[in-house]
């Protein structure tokens, strides 16, 4: 019997062990041909060889179930390792696309206002100049058309070079209270390394009854908004000057890139340009025959949010489908 | 507007304030600082006096000089053609650091020792004042020879830059801003005393002013006898830091002083207006032209008022006499006239477009004070003026409304304080309510809000709290921002399925729109004024926009490009809508292991499966685009839920080589149309799914789409879809091919049997026999 622990024991591959297998435990196996002796013994010596018998045929089944696992266990490796790879040469970037900076900036600014309850009004932007200017206390004389230098069209329709004119158009529409935003393309006939022809702009109006709506609300929603676009920033009004609005403030937040202390992209005075505001000018409640009325609007440019948010040097790159810029936004 | 802090400090007293702090007031009150400029001259430059001046011996254009530097006599060489006896100069001594990092050391020119330097003011790093040496006079103060030019604040200046708003044209002078930091700083504005010397003899013996009508212009007229006119040198320095210079010494007095005062200065030769030999008084006419602007006119038109002087009558002589013309026309008139029939203007109209000052008179006599202190001149007693009588705006306004518009308190007394020293007479007022009457240099304040305004800049925004707006709660989700929503939504599903998003301008240039088949803007709703030629009309696709991109990007080294573009898009008579366009160029994926660094190129059917994983499932038909952009063969109507909702195509082979691209495929989509809403769940059958594969023979030109149609329309029972699954040709079939297709049966009543499968199957077949004359190999 001994020789068969030692040949379980050495047996290489589970094919030999299957092989000693049948050899010891098949019907014509070695322990069949023992327990076949018992036939021609005595009742007491057949009772020992049984006993000695079953416990060979126990012991060598416990053999030969541990060296089966330990033999496969060793198989399975040997397989596995066959099929090894060298992961480090796997690594790899993302195959997807990316969402245009100037657009997702636009989304986050939507979700601000939404969430605020402001609805989101687009427009058209083929404009007339009631809507575009007129409207908006802007006269065919006023000095400050001047700033808006605008694409016309043959029939003296234009595009338009804000989106105030959704602003009017929702209100001829719709009586107050009014609380939206008009996110979307803008237009001016400007063309070197700080403005595009095109670009796009969110603005803000809310119209409530008169004498509810002042200019330390409009503060609280500016604030608040600048925050949530760029994180703890120094927020600062100043006291401009817009047809459409009085009092107007122009908004800077504390620069971005050197905190306040002084940089290239603050021109050094620690503070950058982001919003235009103000209490809304009775004249353009007049335009649109509001009365006793009272409210705020407020304008920005998305492109400036992007480029300031993402740091993005060079506007005119956002208009050409580049792939270097957009492949960091993935 | 420039000002500098000595220019201010002669309208209101700025001692104690920092330079830092008025800018940082300015910025405050709501005139934008642009631009701060520090002039410093340097230690070791002192004030001298030339005392003799001989030509160098050995160059013509040296001089050689000696000049009292106070302490001593010094020898200095000095280049400048202005130098002469008796001027009084700067001059950098021995040890000078100059701005340009010179050191003055002693030197020998051409043989001749020179210790030191006259200077010009560039070199001083004062503002550039052109050619030659500075020649200080009496208009520089105290300058003691020998003292440091540091110590005086004339030339120590510190220039600040405003950029003004549109609305304020009364800041527009030195005047003005000083009347703004008044208010700011609770300080007086200094007046300025006018004295009339009626002693003279009068204006009336030479000038002479008829009007036709009332013309609603202001003027004011004194004559002047001019001589050994001169431009002081403080006035030449300011004009330097302002940037600005005139023809004629007259012209840039009287630019000093309407840029000192607002009030708008002209100059006339007095020959100009008398006509006869004989003549000796000048005959003044207010007219009007053929465009209604009030004119001025002498033997011609002479000048148009608020607009321009011509040329012909300008005063160009250092003597004789001239007639000094003050002017006001309120901006509203001149702005209105202006955009109906424009006419060329003057350097003042900026001024006066924006409301130049109508208190003629200070102007005038600051201007006439000035040309007699410094110069020989004289001038006739009294003054010629047509005054149009100014109705006066009165604002009321009650400290309630105030403080509601603003958000906060304010107190009374500090609106009083501010209109007071805003130049504003709030004397009218009652208890309960300001009664403002605004002063005519304010055009720009009609109502209360505009009141509300000056006290907003005066009080600073910075001080007024911030207080959240309590509103009635109210559903504002509606169709505008749905599609706002929808859009998003498909820009996240492109970016997710590997394409870029990029924005273009929604113009394009005509020429290659037309050229590629598009039509564009119809010619009479053209735009009138495009930037540049190569975006001179609107797009009526995003196609070509995205080819160019994708141009650009192969020519930065990218081998794939993938993009997309949601946006407007016109018809030809300027109808806008949304479109969804998409470009696919080159390989398929990135470069790497797996595809042995070789990617295959996009194929028509990974770039519909895209497109679809974008938009969902499309159904393709052959179709021929109406533009020449899409390859003969290889273009389709793409449509959704059986609606035509756009076009899909591989770029034709030329305009690939026109773009430099490799195999390109693009599909342009009508956004309103790619459908998106909330789903209908189908009932699902729980039995299990037969799949069974049929191979037909047919002719290799047969559409697929006949044979969709066919088996569609035979409405085989349970057939939930099926699709072509190989495709196969040799020479033994001809012009035929073998085409696989496999159909998937499933029923919600039971697992079907084989007998129904086989009869379905021979109902198609039996379909296509008959009807395209096809079947089984």
């Amino acid at each position: 019997m001994k020789e068969w622990y030692d040949k379980i024991n050495d047996a290489l591959s589970v094919e030999t062990l299957e092989e000693i297998r049948i050899c010891v435990f098949g019907k014509k196996g070695v322990l069949a041909a023992e327990f076949a002796k018992m036939k021609d013994l005595s009742g007491q010596e057949k009772g020992k060889l049984a006993k000695e018998l079953n416990t060979h045929k126990a012991s060598l089944m416990n053999e030969f179930t541990a060296k089966k696992i330990t033999l496969q266990t060793e198989a399975l490796l040997v397989a596995m390792k066959a099929e090894a790879i060298d992961v480090s040469m796997f690594s790899t970037s993302s195959q997807s696309g990316a969402l245009h900076p100037v657009m997702e900036t636009m989304d986050r600014i939507v979700e601000y206002f939404s969430s605020m309850n402001f609805a989101v009004k687009t427009g058209q932007i083929v404009e007339d100049d009631f809507n575009n200017f007129e409207a908006l206390n802007l006269p065919k004389y006023h000095p400050a058309r001047d700033m808006q230098d605008t694409f016309y069209f043959k029939d003296e329709m234009m595009l338009r070079t804000h989106t105030s004119p959704v602003q009017i158009r929702t209100m001829m529409s719709t009586k107050p209270p009014i609380r939206m935003i008009a996110p979307g393309a803008v237009f001016r006939r400007d063309y070197d390394i700080t403005h595009t022809p095109m670009f796009h702009q969110v603005e803000g109006l809310l119209v409530d009854k008169e004498g509810t709506v002042s200019f330390a609300n409009l503060k609280f929603i500016l604030e608040d908004f600048l925050k949530y676009m760029f994180g703890e920033v120094e927020v600062r009004f100043r006291p401009s000057f817009f047809p459409f609005t009085e009092p107007s403030a122009e908004v800077d937040i504390s620069c971005v890139f050197c905190k306040g202390e002084g940089c290239r992209v603050c021109s050094h005075t620690g503070w950058l340009e982001v919003l235009g505001c103000g209490i809304v000018d009775p004249n353009v409640f007049e335009a649109v025959n509001y009365k006793d009325v009272s409210g705020y609007a407020f304008g920005l440019g998305v492109e400036r949010f992007a480029m300031l948010i993402h740091q993005i040097g060079d506007l005119r790159s956002l208009f050409e489908g580049d792939i270097k810029l957009l492949e960091q936004f993935q | 507007m420039i000002v500098t802090r000595s220019w201010l400090n002669e309208w209101i007293d700025l001692s104690g304030i920092s330079t830092e702090e008025i800018a940082k007031t300015f910025n405050s009150i709501g005139l934008e600082v642009d631009r701060i400029q520090e002039f410093r001259v340097p230690k070791k430059i002192v004030f001298a006096k030339v005392l003799e001046c001989e030509k160098h011996p050995d160059a013509d254009k040296l001089n050689v000089c000696q000049v009292d530097i106070g302490s001593s006599i010094r020898q200095i060489v000095c280049g400048a053609a202005n130098v002469r006896v008796g001027l009084t100069v700067a001059v950098a001594t021995l040890g000078a650091n100059m701005p340009s990092g010179l050191v003055i050391k002693p030197v020998k020119l051409r043989g001749i020792d020179s210790d030191g330097m006259i200077c010009a003011a560039i070199e001083l790093g004062l503002a550039d004042m052109g050619k030659g040496i500075l020649e200080i006079d009496a208009s520089m103060g105290e300058c003691k020879l020998g003292n440091e030019v540091s110590t005086n604040p004339l030339f120590n200046d510190d220039l600040i830059d405003i950029e003004l708003t549109a609305n304020r044209g009364d800041c527009l002078s030195i005047r003005g801003v000083a009347r703004d930091l008044s208010a700011a700083f609770d300080r007086p504005i200094k007046a300025y005393t006018v004295t009339d010397n009626d002693d003279k003899r009068g204006i009336g013996r030479v000038f002479a002013l008829s009007h036709e009508k009332d013309l609603n212009v202001n003027l004011s007229y004194k004559a002047l006898s001019l001589k050994d006119l001169n431009v002081p040198t403080l006035i030449a320095l300011r004009l330097a830091q302002i940037e600005e210079d005139r023809k004629s010494k007259i012209e840039e007095i009287l630019l000093y002083v309407t840029q000192s005062t607002g009030v708008i200065l002209r100059a006339y030769e007095h020959e100009f207006f008398c006509t006869g030999e004989e003549d000796k008084i000048a005959q003044v006419i207010l007219s009007v032209d053929a465009n209604g602007y009030a004119i001025i006119e002498g033997k011609e038109t002479a000048s148009i008022v608020g607009i321009v002087q011509k040329d012909v009558s300008k005063s160009k002589k250092e003597e004789g006499t001239v007639l000094l013309e003050a002017s006001y026309i309120p901006p509203d008139i001149i702005s209105k006239k202006m955009s109906e029939s424009k006419i060329e203007s003057g350097p003042f109209f900026y001024k006066t477009s924006r409301g130049s000052e109508p208190e003629l008179k200070t102007g005038l006599a600051y201007c006439v004070d000035l040309i007699e202190s410094s110069s020989n001149s004289s001038t006739f007693g009294g003054r010629i003026e047509l005054t149009n009588t100014y109705n006066e705006k009165i604002v009321s306004i009650t400290k309630q409304e105030i403080d509601k518009i603003i958000g906060a308190e304010i107190d009374k007394v500090v609106v009083s304080k501010i209109f007071k020293n805003l130049g504003f007479d709030i004397s009218k007022s009652s208890p309960n309510s300001f009664v403002i009457s605004v002063p005519q240099f304010r055009h720009d304040i009609i109502n209360k809000q505009d009141i509300v305004e000056e006290i907003v800049r005066m009080v600073g925004i910075d001080n007024i709290p911030s207080k959240p707006f309590i509103l009635t709660e109210d559903n504002r989700l509606e169709d505008n921002y749905f599609e706002y929503k929808r859009r998003s939504i498909f820009r996240h599903r492109g970016a997710n399925n590997g394409f870029y998003e990029a924005i273009h301008f929604v113009f394009d240039e005509k020429k290659t729109l037309n050229k590629y088949g598009f039509e564009t803007t119809k010619e009479e709703l053209e735009l009138l004024n495009p930037i540049v030629q190569t975006l001179d009309t609107l797009r009526p696709t995003l196609l070509t926009g995205l080819l160019k991109s994708a141009s650009n990007n192969v020519k930065n080294g990218y081998s794939s490009v993938r993009l997309f573009e949601i946006g407007s898009v016109f018809t030809p008579l300027r109808e806008e809508s949304y479109n969804m366009a998409f470009i696919f160029s080159g390989d398929k994926e990135t470069q790497n292991l797996t595809n042995a660094g070789k990617p295959s190129k996009v194929d028509f059917a990974y770039f519909v499966q895209k497109i679809s994983d974008v938009v969902g499932c499309v159904e393709l038909r052959e179709t021929k685009t109406t533009h020449a952009l899409s390859h003969d063969f290889q273009s389709a109507e793409v449509l959704i839920d059986g609606i035509i909702v756009g076009e899909l195509f591989r770029v034709h082979p030329n305009v690939e080589k026109d773009y430099d691209l490799d195999v390109t495929y693009m599909c342009e989509l009508d956004f309103a149309k790619i459908p998106y809403g909330l789903k209908v769940a189908q009932k699902t059958s729980k039995y299990q799914a037969s799949f069974r594969d049929l191979s037909v023979i047919m002719p290799e030109v047969m559409s697929y789409e006949k044979v969709k149609s066919v088996i569609s329309a035979a409405e085989i029972a349970n057939l939930i879809r099926f699709y072509p699954v190989d495709k196969y040709s040799d020479e033994a079939l001809g012009e035929n091919m073998s085409l696989s297709l496999r159909f998937v049966l499933q029923s919600n009543e039971k697992t079907l049997e084989e007998e129904d499968i086989t009869s379905a199957m021979d109902t198609i077949l039996a379909a296509l026999k008959s009807e395209l004359g096809i079947g089984l190999r």
